[in-house]
């Protein structure tokens, strides 16, 4: 079946109904139907859902990162009263392995191991106690392995391979102009490295699979792109497409986390076992075991420039740690490519980026994938070698700013409003925070805040630029499209606008802007945006900053397909040609003359239309990194203003800044929010958000440990939105999610650069770097009545 | 993300030893694993003993080919193969493509 065909079956299980909301037209500020609720705590998460007799599944994980299994036990487990099913690989009816492009990953392993976490049996059970008691009962025998854990050496000729066909998953060669065989006035070489990133969703990975007693399954569940996991389900479930149906249930977050399968196909299998509802919810430490995470990220960087600062050269070299499968790796590889060198026109570049297998924790999609890694590196190197050539670094990007008709490393003409320089300009313009005054200072204002470390001695303040882009849509040939079903009909409290798409909402508003847009485009008060699932063509993945453009733009295709049905009836009945008909209010009108009602016009029969929404054409690079693989880009810059507590390392963002075009702010309120959220995010890459990770395994695997920025950490956010309509899109929108979470850590770096003088190559920024403290403490033994010997004694730590 | 972008063919093969041929039983696996490894095609487990090999048409099929080869030249006996096209591999242009358009008051083309 073609993945935009429909899944006909009606859902087994009755959601809550979809709400029917009276929105205001594109370009207004409207608030989401689910804002309420969610506050209240009364919206339907996917961990909230239940059905009279459901069984509860659970999964029994490797502790190893890297192990051969010789047996698999069950039989205890089985025998534990309340257990209704413990299955294995055996026991998976169809392709036992699946992944979205590569399909690499086991459903459930057989007999290697290749990350910390990896299911290997699940099972059912009328109590989470029950099942977690029969997980405990497992027997398995492992023979552990040493892991494969630094990706610099599993690209080595002799490392051990964890997959047939080598460790380097994807290697993307980008030479543009001369290369490198060219030479520079100035040249600067920098080493930049990022840390793994977790999504940090805060609604974890849960779903019910619902067997329909013909040997199909209704799987409610909370994920990004429904079609694209139905997909894998029906290969390893070896089913048809029309016996597997999905809808979305309450997304809490998503950020690419979602995108690759999670307990789906675990809970289909055990569902279809048992033949009962299944429901699986994973704790949060669980959580950080059942999704990928972003890249960590090594790069090296030398820029060469001319002595008045212009651009003369850029090589780059990525290596990013894919982990132990495919998931998405190899487009968050082409994209660490393609945005290696920044928004900047530069005639000579040499780029090669490469991914890893590793026993490290899969990593894939996350917002800004690929382009947040690599501005980190362009923005580190922009500012250094700014001043390396004595110039202001605004000042410096500015000259080297893209422009429309700039040409991309990949040889791609660049289309449409560039606001490059503009957006930088602007976030210099705005008014920079109060310096601080003379008197005593609110600790709350201070780096450290209440803990009371300092009352502003050793307080320094830095301010820090930068500017990011990436692609919106997917990109390189792939053929994306959106799938939209407008229906028009009469009810008894009037005329009723319901939309139907396939389309991901994951809190970014998706839903609110569907009803903007038909409410826009048929003049209808009453819109219904009926939930997301199967039963309508794919819509593709709430990702890459494309559901507002792909789906969004579907939906007004419908829409106006439905118009054009309408005005058709009126011409055939009225005698009115359709050019002169505009919908109003629940009319058609012809200039400020009615010409019918929609209640006297449709009168029972319904106008429905599904469209496809596609984006221009796109296509593969060739061997040397060449073609127009995007359809779009985005843009966004950052100004930070941070205070250091430069002997402790402490830091208070003071503010953040930022200038982003949107092309069209559909629903300004949401984009607002779209900016605040991805610079929070940026913030916590910057300064918080790691998962540690030490020899392939997880060390922080809790909210306890990984440090996310609170609201104390989150300063005001001051924005300046540009509208500049990009004239091949939807109302001229231009994708939002995932700039503000791109150009936001440089910033900020840069920032605590200008502050502390120091180097700061590495990202989460650590204390101990700020401090100028080395990061891990000198090796020897410990002494007798010392206690501290791992920590040692911090002067032995001092940089030079 | 990225898409989803499958390749155009996936074959799955399970290399079934023979116990009397000259050649041990894993050495009877790895000559047809070896062929997989070196062709430059993606190659992954994809069960108990199973490979999978993906990747364009006519390569997979060269591949496929030369396993069996390798495989049945060392003394297996059976090599169980599953050829599966994907239907929709969701591409469209070639690689390198569209890079001359340098008229800028010429549109892009749509689909």
């Amino acid at each position: 079946m073609s993945r935009s065909e429909a899944t006909p079956i009606a859902p087994t299980r009755v959601g809550p109904e979809p709400t029917i909301s009276r929105p205001g037209g594109i370009g207004q500020s409207e608030r989401r139907p689910d804002g309420v609720p969610k506050v209240t705590g009364e919206f339907e998460y996917a961990s909230d859902m239940w059905l009279d007799g459901t069984l509860f599944g659970a999964t029994l994980r490797s502790p190893h990162p890297h192990a051969r299994i010789w047996s698999i036990e069950i039989s205890e487990a089985e025998a534990i009263p309340g257990v209704y099913a413990v299955l294995t690989h055996e026991d998976v009816p169809g392709r036992k392995v699946y992944g979205m492009e590569i399909p690499d990953q086991p459903v459930l392993a057989w007999d290697r191991i290749r990350y910390q976490g990896e299911p290997i049996a699940i099972v059912a059970a009328d109590h989470p106690e029950t099942a977690r008691r029969a997980l405990e009962k497992i027997a398995i025998d492992y023979e552990v392995l040493d892991p494969l854990a630094d990706a610099e050496e599993a690209m080595r000729e002799n490392a051990p391979k964890l997959h047939l066909s080598g460790n380097v998953l994807n290697h993307v060669h980008i030479k543009h102009g001369d290369g490198d065989a060219v030479e520079a006035d100035v040249v600067v070489r920098g080493e930049y490295e990022i840390g793994m990133q977790d999504q940090a969703f805060l609604g974890p990975e849960s779903g019910l699979a619902v067997p329909d007693g013909e040997g199909g399954v209704d799987l409610y569940i909370a994920t990004q792109w429904l079609h694209v996991d139905q997909d894998q389900l029906v290969e390893s479930l070896g089913l048809s497409p029309e016996m597997v149906r999905l809808t979305l249930s309450g997304v809490g977050g998503a950020f690419g986390g979602r995108e690759d399968l999670s307990m789906q196909i675990h809970a289909c299998m055990l569902a279809l076992h048992t033949e009962r509802p299944v429901k699986i919810v994973y704790d949060r430490e669980e959580s950080f075991y059942g999704h990928v995470h972003r890249h960590p990220a090594k790069m090296r960087y030398e820029h060469g420039a001319t002595r008045d600062g212009k651009l003369v050269y850029v090589k780059a070299r990525t290596v990013l740690d894919g982990g132990a499968y495919a998931s998405s790796s190899p487009a968050v590889c082409s994209n660490a490519a393609r945005f290696a060198i920044g928004p900047y026109e530069c005639p000579n570049a040499l780029i090669d980026s490469y991914v890893v297998y590793t026993n490290n924790p899969p990593c894939g999609a996350m917002r800004g994938f690929g382009a947040v890694q690599t501005c980190f590196a362009h923005e580190s190197q922009m500012d250094k070698l700014a001043g390396a050539l004595g110039m202001d670094p605004v000042e410096f990007r500015v000259k080297n700013a893209m422009t429309t008709g700039s040409t991309m490393p990949t040889g791609q003409r660049v289309e449409g409003p560039t606001p490059v320089a503009e957006l930088l300009e602007r976030v210099k313009a705005m008014p920079m925070p109060e310096a601080a005054g003379d008197g005593p200072r609110d600790l709350r204002e201070l780096p450290g805040g209440v803990s009371n470390t300092t009352h502003g001695e050793g307080v320094t303040r830095g301010v820090g630029y930068a500017v990011g882009f990436k692609n919106v849509g997917f990109a390189e040939g792939f053929d994306d499209y959106a799938t939209a079903r407008v229906r028009l009909s009469v009810t008894d409290d009037g005329p009723l606008v319901e939309v139907h798409t396939a389309a991901a909402e994951v809190g970014q508003g998706l839903v609110t802007v569907q009803a903007q847009i038909a409410h826009t485009e048929l003049g209808v008060e009453r819109i219904s945006v009926l939930p997301a699932d199967t039963r309508v063509g794919s819509a593709g993945s709430t990702s890459a900053s494309r559901q507002t453009y792909m789906t969004g733009g579907a939906v007004k295709m419908a829409c106006e397909a439905v118009r054009e049905r309408l005005f058709e009836r009126v011409k055939e009945e009225f005698g009115e040609s359709p050019n002169s008909l505009s919908l109003e209010d629940g009319s058609v009108v012809s200039g400020d003359r009615m010409v019918a009602s929609l209640m006297d016009l449709l009168d029972g029969e319904d106008i429905e239309e599904t469209v496809v929404h596609r984006h221009v054409e796109t296509f593969p690079l060739d061997a040397n990194g060449q073609g127009d693989a995007d359809m779009q880009y985005a843009f966004s810059a950052h100004r930070a203003v941070v205070d250091v507590d430069t002997e402790l390392g402490l830091v208070r963002v003071v503010e953040l800044a930022t200038a982003q075009d949107v092309g069209k702010a559909l629903n300004p309120q949401a984009v607002e929010g779209q900016i605040e959220g991805g610079t929070a995010q940026g913030l916590g890459l910057a300064l918080l958000e790691e998962i540690q990770v030490r020899d392939g395994k997880i060390l922080n695997a809790s909210f306890t440990d990984y440090l996310l920025p609170t609201i104390l950490d989150m300063p005001p956010v001051k924005m300046d939105i540009l509208e500049l309509a990009d004239p091949n899109a939807p109302y001229g929108l231009r994708g939002i999610g995932e700039p503000p979470n791109i150009s936001t850590p440089p910033a900020i770096v840069a920032a605590l650069r200008d502050a502390t003088g120091r180097e700061l190559p590495r990202i989460p920024v650590r204390p101990e770097q700020i401090a100028g403290v080395a990061t891990q403490p000198p090796r020897r033994s410990p002494q007798a009545g010392g206690g501290y010997a791992d920590i040692g004694d911090i002067r032995d730590r001092s940089e030079t | 993300m990225p898409g989803y972008n499958r390749a155009e063919l996936n074959v799955e093969f399970k290399i079934v030893v023979s116990e009397r041929a000259g050649k041990p039983p894993q050495e009877q696996i790895e000559a047809g694993l070896r062929v997989a490894n070196e062709s430059g095609l993606a190659a992954h487990e994809s069960g108990p003993e199973t490979t999978a090999l993906a990747g364009g048409r006519s390569e997979v099929l060269e591949t496929v080919m030369r396993v069996i080869e390798a495989s049945l030249d060392a003394g297996a006996r059976i090599v169980e193969v599953k050829v599966e096209a994907q239907e929709e591999t969701g591409k469209f242009g070639e690689p390198g493509g569209r890079r001359n358009r340098t008229d800028p008051a010429e549109p892009p083309p749509t689909s």
